[in-house]
Formats: structure tokens, C-alpha cells, sequence
């Protein structure tokens, strides 16, 4: 028993690593995926249903194949990445921000998914309400959309958050798997499977990548729940 | 000077609406069947749509103009619409609710300050709450009062009875009297109720799939075929206005007295609800089936209300028969056409109308 408890120091880093990845995912997720969502939930445009299969793509592409076009796109070489380098000196690939990266393209559709339905949730009868009563339409999104379908937006974070903890495909491939630096649980965990003989390491990784991916599925659940309820 | 006048043109699929209106200031009754229009219209006046071709002024201001290109958003129309479920944003209590508006008007333009919203709607007792406790009628009235410190010039009421109990119902009219009668404010309430309509006015704009079929006062209306025919589905009523001349306390009667004191009626006086002063006026309903005709005065019989006048319209619809009577006021009395041929009733008989004490109800 103290074994599985007996994590060793690159363990600990990964699992620290996880976690910042993972908040800044969310956290840089949330403000696009709000808008996006808004956008789908409420606007509606030519081309919408191209947009959505656009954003919804990472979810079916192998995540190998998403990484491997965040690659081609923002890599030292890439598109958009040789000028990033040249103009900036900014190199993203094989980087924390890369793992950041990679995690939120992969989120990305499970937030918008999560924060759309609960917008769509959102009577708009209230926001007519809020226009004839002199809000505009920032000011009504504001103060009556978006505390309205916090619930979901809450679970849209969640959700991210989750998703980045367990991300694995594109991150090894877009940011490698350097300890430390790239290397998040689940790249870790591969590591360990690997090496004969480190099967307990592997599983002491197993647990915790299980019990906070339960956790947070949990607390994503009880949102929906309450939005559900409030409705 | 109107209120209000707009002209407005809408192609919605299969249905059209087209309407011509003209509000005064005062309270104005827009009545309809369901799927007449009456929704669309409101909307079309709060912004919440727009029409094909259009021109609304409020207060003699541009609000639209399709010709001019010219299409003022909801938000700055300064109009009051008070929604059907009240729609009151249920993450908020009744006070951040009632105050949601006041931020985006100019302290100048209110038109009336938080204090006296409340009292007037007496909702005091509610701040503090969450809409979702609250009943329908406090819904309601909250609403009243979050339309009102918007600051608006115009107050639109979509249905306002009918997300109400029927015993709740008419407990709205007085509020709005007083609103209409404090502030001098025009409101247009929508109703496909006519007799809740009528016992809060009785100027009333008809409408039918999307065109304005009549407009004026209500005992006008009724004259006319046309209109009597869009109102007789939703309950004809007889609405008028009378004063409390005394109350006789001996046999629990309060005497009411219409408005040129030609006619004198009788009221059971616990159907006042001691809430009328002597001099007070009031509205009185009475159901056109609830009148009866005879051609001479009965004296051996226990109902009080005997008014003598003259029949100046029969109209016939279906196997009812309709008698305008004049008895000092008009009268709308729904018989049997079986009736009308055995009293041999014609335009210019002289009759007496009678009816029970009872079926007085008392719009105050």
C-alpha cells in the first residue's frame, strides 16, 4: 500500500506539470468557446454548419493527427511558426506552451459542446426582456445570459480541464515528452509501461489519472444537473 | 395628439398582418381571437420585430420609418413591454429585477422613483425574494414595476390576465387604473379576454387574422355587425360605470346611480366589499344572458333591478337574438330568437330589463 503512495520525484512533476497545463487550457479555453458558443447558440449565419463541423473536427481526427497539424502549422518550420520565429523568436513546438496548446485544440469541442447547450438553455425571452428594458445586447449578455448559463460554463471549464488531464496524442507529438516540461501524466504513465519491472510506478499514475478524471466528471455532472433544475 | 400611431405591414408565412393604429393616451384594449395578430403587433411596436414597411411615432418622435430607413432598436424605443409570463430574470430578486432598467435612463426621464413603484404595486415585502417564489399576480406586478422605472413613455401589456387564476385576475385592474391614473402614462394592454378587457377599458382596437376590424368605444362597437361578431365568442359584457349614491345598511343594499342619475340600480352591498365610499365610481359588468325582457313591469317578483328603455338594434346571429336597449345607457341583452318572435320584440318596443342583484360584478 505504501508503494502506491510513494510517488518519485518525476512522478510529482508530472503530476504538478498536469495541472498547470491543464488550469491553462481551461483557462484560455473559456473566453472563445463563451463567444463561439453565443455565436452557434444564438446567431444564425451562412456557412454555421461548416464552422461546426470545423470545431467539432478534433474530436473524431486522432489526436496524433491534430498534433501533427499543430506541427505543420506552428512549428519551428511551419506556416505560421517560422514567422513566429523569424518576427518574434518565439518558439512554440516541444514547449509548455505547446502542451498547453495542443490540450486546448483538443477541449476545445467538448467546451463549446458543454457551454452552447447551455446557452441555447437560456429562455431568450430574458434577453428581449433586458432589450426593451434599455440593455444592449453586450450589457444583456452580460447580466442575464451569461449568469444564467454559468452552470454550463462552469462545466465547459471542467470538461477542459478533464480533457487536457487526460490528453496524450497530439501532445507527444506537437510538444514532446520532456520531464519536466511536456511530459503530463499520461505521457508519463506511457514512459513507465515501457520500462519493464516499473508496473507499480504505472499504476500509481493509473489511480490518480483515474480518481481526479472521476472527479471532475462528477463535478461537470452536478453542474448540468443544476442547470437542468434551475430551467 | 396620439400617443401612438403606427402603420405596419408584415408577411410572417402564411400569415399577414396589416393594421393602421392610432392610440390615445389613457388605457387602450387590443382584442382579438388567438392567432389574430395581437402578439405580432406588439412586437412589432417594441422593436422585438421588424416589419416589411413600417412607420411608428410615439408622442409625435420617429421610432420607424422603412422609407427613411429608419428603425430606432428596442432598447432606445422607451417602451414598456410587461411579457405575458412576466419574464423576470430568475437569477435576480424582485429588487435587482425592478432596478435592471434604471441604469440605462437618464435620471431626468424617470417617470416615477423606486419608492412609489412599490407602494403603488405594493410589493414591498417582496424585495428580497427570488421570482421563483413568488405567485403569479406578484410576478405580475413586479414586472409592472420593472417596465415603469425603465422610464419609459408607452406601456405595452401582453395578456396580462392570463397567466393569472381567475380569482386573481381582475386583482391586476386596480393597479393598473392607478398606474394609468398616477402617471397619465398611455398603455396598451392585449387580451383575448373581452371581459377582463372591458373592466379595465373600454376603448378597444378589434382585430382579425392581422387586420384592424374595428375601433372606438365599446358600446360603438357593438353596434356594428362586424364587430359584434368578433366580440360574441369571447363573452359579450355589459360594462357601466356608476356612482355610489348610499349604502342601506338595514337591507344590506347599496344603492348605485349611473352617471346622469336618470337610472337607479340596486347592488347587494356585500358584493362592495365595503371598499366604496358614498361618491366613489365604479365599474359595473353584467353578462347580456344574465338580463331577461318583459314588456311590462313586474311588481310580485324578488328582482330589485327593473330599467325601463327602448330597443334600438336587433341583431341575429346564429339562434341567438341580440337587443340593444336604451335605457338611459346602452344595454347589450343576449334571448333566444324563440323569445323574440313570441314577444314580437322590433326595433322601438318598449321594455323593461331586469336582472338580479347577483349578477352584478363590481370592477373598481
Amino acid at each position: 500500500m505504501n508503494e502506491l503512495l510513494n510517488f518519485s520525484e518525476d512522478e510529482l512533476l508530472a503530476i504538478g506539470l498536469s495541472f498547470r497545463v491543464a488550469f491553462w487550457c481551461a483557462v484560455f479555453i473559456l473566453p472563445p468557446s463563451v463567444f463561439l458558443s453565443w455565436c452557434l447558440a444564438r446567431k444564425q449565419f451562412r456557412g454555421k454548419s461548416i464552422v461546426e463541423g470545423f470545431l467539432n473536427l478534433p474530436l473524431v481526427l486522432p489526436p496524433v493527427a491534430t498534433g501533427f497539424i499543430l506541427l505543420l502549422l506552428l512549428g519551428t518550420n511551419g506556416l505560421i511558426g517560422k514567422y513566429l520565429n523569424e518576427w518574434f523568436g518565439i518558439k512554440l513546438a516541444f514547449s509548455f506552451y505547446a502542451a498547453v496548446i495542443a490540450s486546448m485544440v483538443v477541449s476545445f469541442p467538448l467546451a463549446i459542446r458543454a457551454i452552447r447547450l447551455s446557452i441555447e438553455m437560456v429562455d431568450p425571452g430574458y434577453e428581449e426582456a433586458a432589450k426593451t428594458l434599455g440593455a444592449n445586447s453586450l450589457q444583456t449578455f452580460i447580466r442575464v445570459t451569461l449568469p444564467l448559463a454559468l452552470p454550463g460554463i462552469i462545466s465547459g471549464f471542467v470538461l477542459a480541464f478533464a480533457r487536457s488531464l487526460g490528453e496524450f496524442g497530439a501532445t507527444i507529438i506537437f510538444a514532446g515528452n520532456i520531464s519536466g516540461e511536456t511530459q503530463t501524466i499520461p505521457l508519463a504513465l506511457f514512459n513507465e509501461i515501457q520500462v519493464p519491472g516499473h508496473e507499480t510506478a504505472a499504476f500509481r499514475l493509473l489511480l490518480v489519472a483515474v480518481v481526479f478524471s472521476f472527479a471532475a466528471m462528477s463535478f461537470s455532472e452536478i453542474l448540468v444537473k443544476k442547470l437542468h433544475h434551475r430551467k | 395628439m396620439h400617443a401612438l400611431s403606427a402603420r405596419l405591414k408584415v408577411q410572417k408565412g402564411n400569415f399577414s398582418l396589416d393594421v393602421e393604429v392610432n392610440f390615445l393616451k389613457g388605457i387602450t384594449g387590443i382584442f382579438g381571437p388567438s392567432g389574430s395578430g395581437k402578439t405580432t403587433l406588439m412586437h412589432l411596436i417594441s422593436g422585438l420585430e421588424n416589419p416589411d414597411e413600417g412607420h411608428i411615432e410615439i408622442d409625435d418622435s420617429l421610432i420607424l420609418d422603412t422609407s427613411k430607413n429608419w428603425n430606432l432598436k428596442s432598447r432606445k424605443r422607451k417602451i414598456g413591454y410587461v411579457f405575458q409570463e412576466g419574464r423576470l430574470f430568475p437569477h435576480m430578486t424582485v429588487q435587482k429585477n425592478l432596478l435592471f432598467g434604471s441604469v440605462y435612463a437618464d435620471n431626468d426621464q424617470q417617470i416615477i422613483h423606486f419608492d412609489e413603484v412599490v407602494d403603488l404595486l405594493e410589493i414591498r415585502e417582496l424585495l428580497e425574494k427570488r421570482p421563483k417564489s413568488l405567485s403569479g399576480g406578484e410576478k405580475q406586478r413586479v414586472a409592472i414595476g420593472r417596465a415603469l422605472l425603465s422610464a419609459p413613455k408607452l406601456l405595452l401589456m401582453d395578456e396580462p390576465f392570463s397567466s393569472l387564476d381567475v380569482a386573481l385576475r381582475r386583482q391586476i385592474i386596480p393597479y393598473l387604473i392607478r398606474i394609468n391614473k398616477k402617471l397619465g402614462m398611455p398603455m396598451l394592454v392585449v387580451s383575448h379576454d373581452l371581459p377582463d378587457l372591458l373592466s379595465l377599458t373600454q376603448e378597444l382596437f378589434l382585430l382579425r387574422n392581422g387586420s384592424v376590424e374595428g375601433h372606438g368605444n365599446y358600446f360603438d362597437l357593438i353596434q356594428s355587425e362586424k364587430s359584434l361578431d368578433i366580440m360574441r365568442g369571447a363573452g359579450l359584457m355589459n360594462v357601466i360605470p356608476f356612482k355610489v349614491e348610499l349604502h342601506d345598511v338595514e337591507n344590506g343594499l347599496t344603492h348605485l346611480i349611473n352617471r346622469d342619475a336618470s337610472h337607479e340600480i340596486h347592488v347587494e352591498r356585500e358584493l362592495i366589499n365595503d371598499c366604496c365610499k358614498v361618491g366613489d365610481e365604479l365599474n359595473v359588468s353584467l353578462r347580456p344572458e344574465d338580463i331577461a325582457i318583459t314588456l311590462n313591469e313586474i311588481s310580485d317578483i324578488s328582482i330589485r333591478n327593473q330599467l325601463k328603455g327602448k330597443i334600438t338594434k336587433i341583431i341575429k346571429k346564429e339562434n341567438r337574438t341580440y337587443c340593444l336597449v336604451d335605457v338611459g345607457f346602452l344595454l347589450i341583452v343576449s334571448i333566444t330568437q324563440a323569445s323574440q318572435q313570441k314577444m314580437n320584440l322590433d326595433v322601438g318596443t318598449e321594455v323593461y330589463c331586469l336582472f338580479k342583484s347577483m349578477a352584478l360584478q363590481i370592477n373598481l
